[in-house]
């Protein structure tokens, strides 16, 4: 479990935001490092599809934007490409930043109604349960994770790909398959989900 | 030489004309010797395939050991090469630059190049003509090496003790009761040794106690220096300890009285005095060596700091990347001390160049966070408002436990402990910002009030004589008092720094035998002072060792030369006295001039002041260049040749144009270029000669003038260029174009640039027309 957030006041900025970070996100001991090159912004794929971009992300952190910073699409439409953390001068592990705070957002309620949150969700249900994705179990599970009617809706509105899909093979019907070894795997997250507690448990 | 004057030698020239370095291919050699021994009536003329060879020198050494010459002109290379060669004791040395400017910036054959060397040659005949060897200047009593430091800070310290260990008897005066300076207080200081990443102990105890040992050291504490007069070998100073007085003689003065804290009351908007818990830099090195991290306010811990780095620009002259270096001191040894602690320093700008780069991305790694921004207000509540630039909207930033504001250093170039000097305050601040001392006070320690007591610029007769355009009271009092002619000064630049070039000749003041260095001259790190230190000490052993020779020191080291004054016919006009860059020349009670020669450094200046032309070099004089301007064959206008002269200062713009011959720039084949000592000699007299003498055009090539001045003697430069805006006046009432006569500042540098500058006046000068008076 993560420390709690500060309480923010009806303040946009809060320094003990700058300070959390810093203290419990993954790579956020190296926000000071950051001189704000824009190397990353300038870099990443996604940028113009981001509220801010990777360079500004961290002067919002740094600032105590918390609640901008945590509602921010940025954490959600960053495609884990590492360009940001490849070509940053100062080795800053951007990516991991930006994903951490995905996480700490999930946590602490900021995307419960975001869709990429929830598509998210679904993928990660389905890579660990199956150890692959289904696209069809994902996408069934994504689009009712937005409410019945809404899952409805969509899986309507969609239907004539999916059909198209089957059609032409790119789609299975039946079971959905599932790795070879998918108790090796179960394992493995399993310890994954240890170190990280142990880890947890040291930080305290 | 005793006082019957000169003895008269008769002068027997040889002229030497050098055939190699392409010499021979690109002029006529032979008509050079036919006007040598034709026109110019010097039958000793030789010639050699390479003078500078050997042989060559061979020659002309046993021409002047067998008494056949005395004179020994060489026509060859630039006079500012092979001078360990061309030296012949017993003769005097003239060369005629015939390769840099005239072979290798000329086309080879061609009619005007020849038109040139013979030029050259004829100048160099007329430059023998009135040349005769200097000798040393009567006085020569000198007090040995006993150096007087004011000043017992750091800087004070570090000079004694290296005077002390490189062979003098110091006397160390400080105007406290104790020594060691503002640096006692520091808890650490700025890293200077490899890796230059974490701050370092501070030693000024050892400091201290190194020259309390030492024998050849007396410190004198609770003492000022009253007065100072005399120059650089035998200065006569009065040191005044509690009220006694003692005379001293010392050779030579290094003047490092550091600095004051810049008032942060003055930083506008950022909260100084609204909360306990907004302190100064120098107030958090307090608590930083206290070694108690506490809010000031109610003793609770320091969590979460700001420094701010303000942008504002009345600081900014005293800031200097020094104040940022020591923000990231302090907030590396509050976070050693508070590991927790949240820092952020926000900053306009960051300063930190050269290994500072290292120690700035120490605290970035160790954590502290670099905000840039402006900072709009500091509140009581410490809430601090930032225009965040990379944000892009005004942050406001709270829960600070306490703001440390970034200061400066402000120079005591003046004591600001004492009452104004009564006489000579009206001080010549230079000819920059005459406001710069005034506004220095201000900044300093009480701020305002200081300004308003700091006596208005007098205006009496005798201030408006001495100020020309620039004058100002100084605040305080002088820390030397000098009984110069000049005021009781020492000269300082913008903002109060201490008058020093700061690249080129940093220790140098305009008072000879007087160096200042540390936080006197700019703001400076303790590493930095203790540097800048050394070098003041031997350019003050540099003065007593020449005063004792009788020679001048920087730029012109080791002439003997000196100026003469011909008090007959002298108007007592004080000209010489008020513009001599460096006080040399103060008055007689009957108003004539008189030369402190050990303080002159030989620019020629007071020459070229002179009305009535009566101050004169023995081999630099008035007649001497009149004569050179007379000796060039301006063709008449028929001929649709222009003649352009060009004073060229030797210390910069005559190199830059033998750097155009290196560099092979083609010059307009108009020019005839005299070197002169400074800009500052050249008289108004050279002017109207050639004029008369039916040039088209003339150019004054010196230094840089202003606050960032590269003259060699600082101020020759800018007196030039005032004198030649009479000359401009002179010459519309003549009907005469005032494009006539150009001044130009051009640095070492230039050569493409100098080029370029004469060869477009050449234009000019040939669109404007040629000059009415040629041929009259
Ligand atoms: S990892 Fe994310 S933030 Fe970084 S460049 Fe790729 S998409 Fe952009
Ligand atoms: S590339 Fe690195 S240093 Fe540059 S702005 Fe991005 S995170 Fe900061
Ligand atoms: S003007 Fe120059 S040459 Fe003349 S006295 Fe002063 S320093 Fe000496
Ligand atoms: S400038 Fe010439 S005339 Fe005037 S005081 Fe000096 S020496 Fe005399």
């Amino acid at each position: 479990m993560t420390a709690a957030l500060p309480e923010t006041a009806e303040n946009r900025y809060d320094l003990g935001f700058a300070r959390w970070v810093r203290d419990n996100v993954e790579g956020g001991d190296k926000l000071s490092l950051c001189m704000q090159c824009g190397a990353c912004s300038g870099s990443c794929p996604i940028g113009t599809q981001m509220d801010h971009g990777p360079r500004k992300i961290i002067a919002m952190i740094r600032a105590g934007m918390k609640d901008e910073v945590l509602s921010s699409n940025t954490l959600w439409n960053c495609t884990s490409c590492y360009r940001c953390t490849v070509r940053c001068p100062r080795g800053i592990p951007v990516t991991s930043i930006i994903q951490d705070l995905a996480a700490k957002a999930v946590e602490f309620g900021y995307a419960d109604k975001k869709e990429n949150a929830l598509f998210a969700k679904s993928f990660w249900w389905s890579t660990s349960a199956f150890g692959r994705t289904d696209e069809r179990l994902v996408t069934a599970r994504y689009y009712f994770s937005l409410g019945f009617l809404e899952g409805i809706r969509r899986g309507l509105a969609n239907l004539k790909i999916a059909l198209g899909m089957v059609r032409t093979g790119r789609m299975h019907l039946g079971m959905p398959h599932k790795i070879k070894d998918i108790k090796g795997l179960t394992a493995i997250l399993a310890r994954a989900a240890e170190i990280e507690a142990e880890e947890a448990n040291d930080e305290l | 030489m005793p006082d019957g004057g000169t003895m008269v030698i008769e002068k027997k020239s040889g002229i030497y004309l050098c055939e190699g370095c392409g010499i021979a291919d690109a002029i006529d050699v032979d008509a050079l010797e036919a006007l040598a021994t034709g026109d110019l009536k010097t039958p000793h003329c030789k010639r050699h395939a390479a003078y500078c060879s050997a042989e060559g020198v061979a020659e002309i050494a046993a021409d002047v050991k067998n008494g056949d010459v005395n004179q020994v002109l060489i026509a060859a290379c630039s006079p500012r090469v092979m001078t360990d060669r061309f030296n012949f004791p017993g003769a005097q040395i003239i060369r005629a630059n015939m390769r840099e400017q005239v072979i290798w910036s000329h086309p080879p054959g061609e009619e005007d190049t020849n038109m040139l060397a013979a030029d050259q040659l004829r100048i160099a005949v007329a430059q023998a003509g009135q040349f005769s060897p200097p000798e040393p200047h009567a006085e020569a009593e000198v007090a040995g090496a006993l150096l007087l430091v004011v000043g017992g800070g750091v800087t004070g310290l570090t000079a004694a003790l290296e005077a002390a260990h490189t062979g003098a008897e110091v006397i160390l005066v400080e105007k406290t009761d104790t020594l060691g300076g503002w640096t006692r207080k520091w808890s650490r200081l700025l890293p200077e040794r490899p890796p230059y990443r974490d701050p370092q102990p501070n030693d000024i105890a050892d400091l201290i106690a190194a020259v309390e040992g030492d024998k050849a050291i007396t410190v004198m504490t609770n003492t000022l220096v009253t007065s100072t007069a005399g120059g650089p070998g035998a200065f006569d100073v009065t040191l005044t300890q509690n009220g006694k007085n003692q005379s001293q003689s010392v050779g030579a003065i290094v003047v490092a009285t550091g600095w004051r804290p810049y008032d942060p009351s003055l930083l506008e908007g950022l909260g100084y005095g609204a909360s306990p818990d907004v302190v100064s830099d120098i107030e958090f090195e307090e608590i930083l060596s206290s070694g108690e991290m506490k809010r000031k306010s109610n003793g609770d811990a320091l969590n979460t700091v700001a420094f701010i780095i303000s942008g504002d620009s009345d600081r900014m002259p005293y800031s200097s990347g020094l104040s940022d270096r020591i923000v990231i001191k302090q907030a590396l040894q509050l976070l050693e001390a508070v590991p927790e602690a949240m820092i952020y320093v926000m900053h306009e700008d960051l300063r930190a160049h050269g290994m500072a780069e290292e120690f700035y991305r120490q605290a970035q790694e160790a954590g502290i966070i670099f905000q840039n921004g402006v900072v709009k207000s500091v509140g009581a509540d410490l809430t601090i408002t930032l225009e965040d630039r990379l944000i892009g909207e005004d942050v406001p930033m709270s829960g600070f436990d306490m703001v440390v504001l970034s200061t400066g250093m402000v120079p005591n170039s003046t004591n600001v402990d004492l009452e104004p000097a009564a006489k000579g305050a009206d001080q010549l601040v230079d000819d920059v910002n005459p406001l710069a001392a005034l506004l220095a006070a201000a900044k300093a320690g009480d701020g305002e009030e200081k300004a308003e007591e700091a006596p208005a610029p007098d205006t009496s007769e005798e201030a408006d004589q001495d100020g020309a355009n620039g004058e100002a009271a100084m605040p305080g009092g002088p820390i030397l008092n000098l009984q110069y002619r000049q005021g009781p000064h020492l000269p300082v630049l913008a903002n109060g720094y201490a008058d020093s070039h700061f690249i080129c000749f940093p220790y140098e003041t305009r008072r000879t035998g007087i160096y200042t260095c540390g936080p006197v001259r700019r703001a400076m790190s303790v590493a930095e002072a203790r540097q800048d230190a050394q070098g003041a000490v031997l350019k003050a052993f540099q003065a007593m060792r020449a005063a004792d020779k009788a020679v001048s020191v920087h730029p012109r080291v080791g002439d003997l030369s000196y100026p003469e004054f011909g008090l007959d016919i002298c108007t007592k006009c004080r000209r010489c006295t008020v513009e001599c860059p460096f006080g040399a020349i103060d008055e007689m009670e009957d108003g004539y001039p008189v030369l402190n020669p050990t303080r002159c450094r030989r620019c020629g200046t007071c020459m070229g002041a002179c009305p009535v032309r009566t101050i004169n070099f023995k081999n630099y004089n008035i007649s001497m260049i009149t004569d050179m301007i007379k000796a060039v064959d301006v063709p008449d206008e028929f001929a649709e040749k222009p003649r352009i002269l060009v004073f060229a200062c030797e210390n910069d713009a005559y190199p830059a144009l033998d750097m155009a011959g290196i560099n092979r720039h083609q010059l307009t084949p108009y020019v005839r270029i005299l070197p002169v000592r400074c800009l500052g000699s050249v008289s108004a007299t050279w002017v109207s000669t050639a004029l008369e003498s039916g040039y088209d055009g003339i150019m004054l090539l010196g230094c840089k003038s202003g606050d960032d001045y590269q003259c060699h003697f600082v101020k020759g430069s800018a007196i030039a260029q005032e004198r030649m805006e009479s000359v401009g006046a002179t010459l519309e009432s003549m009907m005469l174009e005032k494009e006539r006569v150009r001044t130009e500042e051009v640095s070492i540098a230039d050569s493409a640039r100098v080029t370029a500058l004469l060869n477009d006046y050449a234009d000019e000068i040939k669109a404007i027309g040629y000059n009415p008076f040629k041929g009259f």
